[in-house]
């Protein structure tokens, strides 16, 4: 369990994250893995899901605005089917009463018989009729048929009465009278052939048109009522009916037509009102349609699957991120091992170099150690030959200066052994204060010979001003050695090859190595400091030289540059700090 | 029998000399193949000539074909401090003899006595 828990994480979490050899740091061509990792899976992440995200933004706002649009729609078109149903049930039993005032006239109807004759008629067709009156021009009543006799009552100061004279027909608000049963009352006026006005009064039981209105509801959330021009409900609202049977959302704003709009209820909880100012033909009404819904409600279907969209959309994004770990984890993993393996080989090559350096080195002494014993040996045989040849040696000064020329031979072989002893021990890290002046003149001497025979002019110009450098001598050293080898195998007999320091700043050495050698082509000097770049015929170069030479100076953190022209020599600068910082690895 | 003997290492030269004289050979010391080659031209001879291979200027190589060209019958036998396979391989090509350094004095007496009997 635990270790397939461990292989998962393994392939999650990369491998550079652990701990790794120091020492091969400065041969990683990348040194902060982590932050390539992060920023892979950064750019990738926000790429893939920033688009992602701005469309489903976009769709949501998209679809919620259709969503707005539909519902003032569909709001419009319920207010607009229910006002038609509205106005119709007025119209209808105005024209009823317009009838009647026509076809039976004043005379008729002013025989109460033949009034509740008339009444019971439109129960028959229409119903929901309490009772007819018939009111002369005076605003007396003068018939009446219905179960409360109020015959001779006096209307002429009232406000229905004078409105009804006016406006030839009228429509009450719905209010409870005497009887505490919510009524409308209509009337219409009509002419008496004498040219006097007379009124039918009906009063109609609201039962039916409450019956009208709650036909049309079609939901939970819905809501459709009628109020008068003052917000006073008319009809039973189930959600927004305030104090005082006043409407609890203010009251919309007058129009022709029917009309829906968005506004917050109490709670601020939005909702979508479609209303319409009734109008009959035949008279102006109080009414106003109100068709509320709560958006939330119309919105529940959307909501649910906008939460079923999230779901998909977090799923997405999880799995993308994790192929996208996966992938760039594995992708950083790769380069990581292949830039290990050539930190490795790196590594490796510069121990092969320094190996063949030393062998290079020791050679060179086995020669300049030679010369001196050819010395002593010849010494040597010709004092064993006066010994063997001639009798007289005794308190000979011949012999005495001889025996010192082996002194003098053996010291010259002390002081070659020394060097090499001195120049192989630096191998190991470590820094301390150096001589450049010196380290240089140490290099050269191991050229010396050499340059001699091949008549190069060793040029030296290293200022006493070049304070004492703090650094790995061994490095340096083989920064120089490389640097002054790689001269003498680029330049022909009878050149000259001229070593310069100065401060490039105040904490920076800069050591150029020039020769008048054959020089590098412009193609070649960009690659100089690639590992396994050589020009020299097969199994003469390895092609390491330089790339180690560049390694081992940004070990001391330094820099190195190559200037050349074909044919007229090669310059490279080392650059130096004067002191390397002691928190920092070398 | 007579020899010539050039080596930049003037004491080393000097010492071989006396050693061959010792010996009963008649050495004619240089320290540079300019100097040999002058007194060569001065009409001087030998039977034999020692010649150091690596000397500052000209060489014991060119010095061997200038000396051939002189006297064609001269002999060459090379000393070289610098046991390299492209020393050894470029006098063996010469047609001469070849000693490294430090030498065994009886290995050149023989080599001499070889080639004056030649």
């Amino acid at each position: 369990m635990t270790k397939a828990l461990n292989r998962m994480l393994g392939t999650l979490w990369p491998r550079f994250h652990r701990s790794h050899d120091e020492h091969m740091n400065p041969y990683y061509t990348f040194q902060d893995y982590r932050q390539i990792w992060g920023m892979g899976i950064f750019i990738l992440i926000t790429t893939t899901l920033l688009p992602l995200i701005i469309m489903t933004l976009i769709y949501y706002q998209l679809v919620e605005k259709s969503i707005d649009t539909e519902s003032l729609l569909r709001t419009e078109r319920l207010a607009s089917n229910t006002r038609r149903a509205v106005s119709y049930f007025l119209e209808e039993r105005l024209a009823a009463l317009t009838f009647t005032v026509n076809e039976m006239g004043y005379d008729k109807l002013n025989d109460s018989e033949a009034l509740a004759e008339v009444l019971r008629n439109l129960k028959l067709g229409f119903g929901g009729l309490t009772d007819l009156s018939v009111i002369a021009d005076t605003g007396t009543q003068v018939a009446y048929a219905g179960p409360f006799n109020l015959e001779g009552k006096d209307y002429s100061n009232q406000n229905w009465f004078i409105e009804c004279q006016r406006n030839d027909a009228y429509v009450s608000e719905i209010f409870s009278g005497y009887r505490d049963v919510p009524h409308i009352v209509i009337a219409v006026k009509a002419l008496r052939p004498d040219g006097r006005s007379f009124i039918l009064r009906a009063t109609l039981e609201t039962e039916r048109l409450i019956q009208t209105l709650s036909s049309f509801k079609p939901g939970e959330h819905a809501d459709i009522f009628l109020i008068n021009r003052d917000g006073v409900l008319q009809t039973p609202s189930r959600h927004y009916e305030g104090t005082s049977h006043r409407l609890s959302i203010p009251v919309p704003p007058r129009a022709e037509r029917t009309r829906s709009l968005m506004m917050a209820d109490t709670a601020g909880k939005p909702i979508v009102v479609g209303y319409a100012y009734i109008e009959t033909q035949i008279a102006p009404t109080p009414f106003i349609l109100m068709v509320v819904k709560q958006k939330a409600g119309m919105m529940k279907v959307w909501l649910d699957l906008r939460h079923q969209v999230n779901w998909i959309f977090i799923g997405s994004a999880v799995l993308i991120a994790v192929v996208i770990t996966l992938t760039s984890t594995a992708m950083v993993n790769m380069i990581f091992d292949a830039d290990r393996e050539k930190a490795k080989t790196m590594l490796m090559a510069e121990q092969n170099s320094q190996l063949a350096s030393i062998g290079q080195l020791a050679a060179g002494v086995a020669h300049e150690i030679n010369n001196p014993l050819a010395l002593i040996n010849e010494t040597a045989g010709y004092i064993k030959d006066l010994f063997m040849i001639k009798e007289q040696y005794k308190e000979d000064p011949e012999l005495v200066e001889h025996i010192d020329s082996i002194i003098e031979a053996v010291d010259r072989c002390g002081t070659i052994t020394r060097q090499l002893l001195g120049f192989a021990r630096h191998f190991d890290v470590e820094t301390q204060p150096i001589d450049l002046k010196h380290m240089v003149a140490d290099v050269l001497n191991f050229h010396k010979k050499e340059a001699e025979y091949r008549n190069i002019t060793l040029h030296v110009d290293i200022p006493e001003t070049i304070p004492l450098i703090e650094t790995d001598r061994g490095k340096l050293q083989q920064i120089i050695l490389n640097l002054v080898n790689n001269a003498f195998q680029a330049i022909d007999n009878g050149c000259f090859l001229d070593i310069r320091a100065d401060m490039a700043a105040p904490d920076q050495v800069r050591i150029a190595i020039h020769d008048s050698g054959c020089g590098i082509s412009e193609e070649h000097l960009k690659k100089v400091f690639e590992p396994f770049f050589t020009t020299k015929k097969e199994g003469q170069g390895t092609g390491l030289g330089l790339s180690i030479t560049y390694g081992l100076v940004q070990k001391l953190h330094g820099d190195i540059t190559v200037q050349s022209k074909t044919g007229e020599g090669t310059t490279f600068v080392v650059t130096l700090p004067v002191r390397i910082k002691k928190e920092s690895q070398i | 029998m007579k020899v010539l003997l050039v080596d930049d290492e003037q004491k080393f030269a000097l010492m071989l000399a006396k050693r061959l004289e010792l010996r009963g050979v008649e050495v004619d010391v240089f320290f540079s193949a300019e100097k040999a080659l002058e007194a060569a031209k001065q009409g001087l001879r030998w039977d034999v000539a020692i010649l150091d291979v690596k000397m500052p200027g000209v060489g014991g190589i060119e010095l061997k074909r200038r000396l051939g060209a002189l006297d064609p019958g001269m002999k060459f036998v090379f000393l070289t401090g610098h046991g390299s396979n492209t020393d050894y391989t470029e006098g063996m090509q010469e047609g001469a003899d070849y000693l490294p350094k430090p030498l065994k004095i009886d290995a050149l007496i023989e080599i001499l006595n070889r080639m004056t009997k030649e």
